[in-house]
């Protein structure tokens, strides 16, 4: 049994065109999963079913042993934490203390402990003298510095970005990025949907929607030598890998492919 | 004619740093026939709020600016036209599409147009033309808004500025939160209206492949300064972007890490992904 486990699952929004079809699908604990699709391709939809925003049409999710059902829905609510594209659309609190205990107030966890994390996981997301700004007066970056902290400081131990660096500049961005690989070594469970075929590489696997199935789930590598995938699924290649692929295998071209898949590959 | 800052600089008030500076002394033109002009700078870097100023949605606190004849300064003057301004100059804003909000298509476009005192009339005429500009077809004009997929949104909400006819269009991150195919075919789209209409079109992006693809200005803003204009691949050439926490083209990445892997002398300033392989099977002894 897989840490998280989706099973023939389908969605639609309105009983006719189906979003999500045949969706099969196990992530391990620990794992940091990309997720890659055109736009419409269900990406997001599939993030909102995973914390039980949406119910599947047919077909079921299980997490961590747990099946997701109404009464399991805020049990499991617990392990996920979602990060969105939009950092100002997710803002509740006043400040960004306020911000980091919003989640923690609604699990009911005691005073104490919740200023002593709040503490804790500002420090941890470099946040620490933020804590009694004002969120709209951050870079986007830094909010969502603080949404991960809002989610950690739940303990969660799944997180699901979703397009969670589209709207940050390529500085904030990277920042965010070298801030998730850390998650990712200690062990959370990494969902990232993406456009970016740069920013999927960094991840174990990458998982491939096309038109609401799955096109691929494989190895970040061994999917990446597979052009047809993402031909497919209207997707585009590292621009080193484009490169790598055009070139002939003889003489020069041998080691300037294997420097190309070098350079696309490094993490 | 068209829009000429001044000594430009822009303050609020800000809670957390007293008085913040959002633009400096910016003096900068922008002609209104032909150009196509890449506006760039990291987050907070104040590339909104010079757009804004382009179409005098704020004023400067200090510095002048020039619209079309019209002076704007810090204090409104009762002389000038705001509203043919906005008509000479339309803004597009980040995620446009979450602004539609008539229930059809048709509706949408007129928005804007109707409020220039023209008849229903026209203005439908109008929204049939700038919807065909966007490359949809009239079978789209009766559809509720809604239900069409993000980057038809995004063309309808940029069809409702294309139908007021500006003769410069300034558009805010038009591409974000499209996938790569959607991002091509709104660039193309850009390109393409530039070419025909002659319309002055400037477009906010942190994409640098799409910087140097597709423009031959680029402005660059760094904490509220304007640090350079001109041609990208002289921007390209400099080693100072990683300084203002900007990007380096693909491309140039790619080939430069040959270059040093394989003591290579490959040309490193190719724009498409053709171009750069060209230049491999040149340089590379292929």
């Amino acid at each position: 049994m897989s840490y998280i486990e989706i099973r023939d699952l389908d969605f639609s929004y309105n009983g006719k065109k189906k979003v999500l079809e045949s969706i099969n699908l196990q992530v391990e604990k620990g794992e940091w999963i990309a997720c890659l699709g055109h736009n419409g391709s269900g990406k997001s939809t599939l993030a909102k079913a995973l914390v039980g925003l949406l119910e599947p049409e047919l077909g079921e999710i299980e997490i961590d042993g747990l099946l997701l059902t109404e009464e399991t829905a805020y049990e499991i609510r617990k392990k996920i934490g979602i990060v969105f594209q939009n950092p100002d659309n997710q803002f509740v609190g006043v400040t960004v203390r306020d911000d980091i205990a919003f989640g923690m107030e609604n699990l009911c966890v005691p005073r104490e402990e919740m200023i002593e994390k709040i503490d804790f996981y500002a420090k941890k997301v470099n946040m620490l003298d933020f804590l009694d700004k004002e969120p709209t007066n951050l870079s986007g970056g830094q909010k969502q510095q603080v949404a991960i902290a809002g989610i950690l400081a739940m303990q969660s131990e799944i997180i699901i970005f979703d397009e969670a660096t589209s709207m940050l500049d390529p500085f904030s961005r990277e920042e965010l990025i070298k801030y998730i690989r850390t998650l990712h070594k200690e062990g959370l469970t990494i969902i990232m949907i993406t456009h970016d075929i740069n920013e999927a590489l960094l991840a174990d696997k990458i998982l491939v929607l096309n038109k609401g199935k799955i096109e691929a789930f494989e190895e970040t590598e061994k999917i990446m030598k597979k052009r047809e995938v993402f031909v497919e699924s209207r997707l585009e290649l590292p621009i080193a890998l484009d490169l790598a692929n055009a070139l002939e295998s003889n003489g020069n071209a041998t080691k300037i492919r294997k420097k190309l898949w070098e350079y696309a590959l490094t993490k | 004619m068209g829009i000429r800052f001044n000594q430009v600089s822009y303050e609020y008030p800000s809670f957390a740093e007293g008085l913040y500076s959002a633009i400096r002394n910016i003096n900068l033109e922008i002609t209104e026939k032909n150009e196509f002009i890449a506006l760039v700078g990291h987050t907070g870097s104040g590339k909104s709020t010079l757009a804004k100023h382009m179409n005098a949605l704020i004023f400067p606190t200090s510095g002048s600016l020039e619209i079309y004849g019209n002076i704007i300064t810090a204090k409104r003057n009762r002389k000038v036209k705001y509203n043919s301004i906005r008509k000479k100059v339309g803004l597009v804003f980040q995620f446009p599409e979450y602004q539609l909000f008539e229930e059809t298509v048709e509706k949408d476009i007129m928005f804007g147009p109707m409020n220039f005192k023209i008849t229903q009339e026209e203005a439908k005429k109008k929204a049939k033309e700038a919807l065909n500009l966007v490359g949809l077809d009239d079978s789209y004009l009766s559809r509720n808004p809604y239900n069409l997929s993000g980057g038809e949104k995004k063309r309808v909400s940029i069809a409702g500025i294309l139908a007021m006819d500006p003769d410069i269009l300034i558009l805010d991150e038009p591409t974000s939160g499209l996938d790569p195919a959607g991002r091509r075919v709104l660039m193309n789209l850009f390109q393409d209206i530039n070419k025909k209409t002659g319309k002055t079109i400037v477009i906010i992006t942190h994409d640098m492949d799409l910087v140097y693809q597709y423009f031959n200005r680029v402005l660059v803003l760094n904490d509220g300064n304007l640090i350079f204009d001109g041609e990208p691949e002289k921007l390209f050439r400099s080693e100072d972007l990683i300084k203002y926490h900007l990007d380096y083209p693909n491309t140039i990445k790619v080939l430069s890490h040959l270059n040093k892997e394989l003591h290579l002398n490959l040309n490193i300033y190719q724009k498409t992904l053709e171009e750069a392989l060209e230049e491999i099977k040149r340089g590379g002894l292929l």
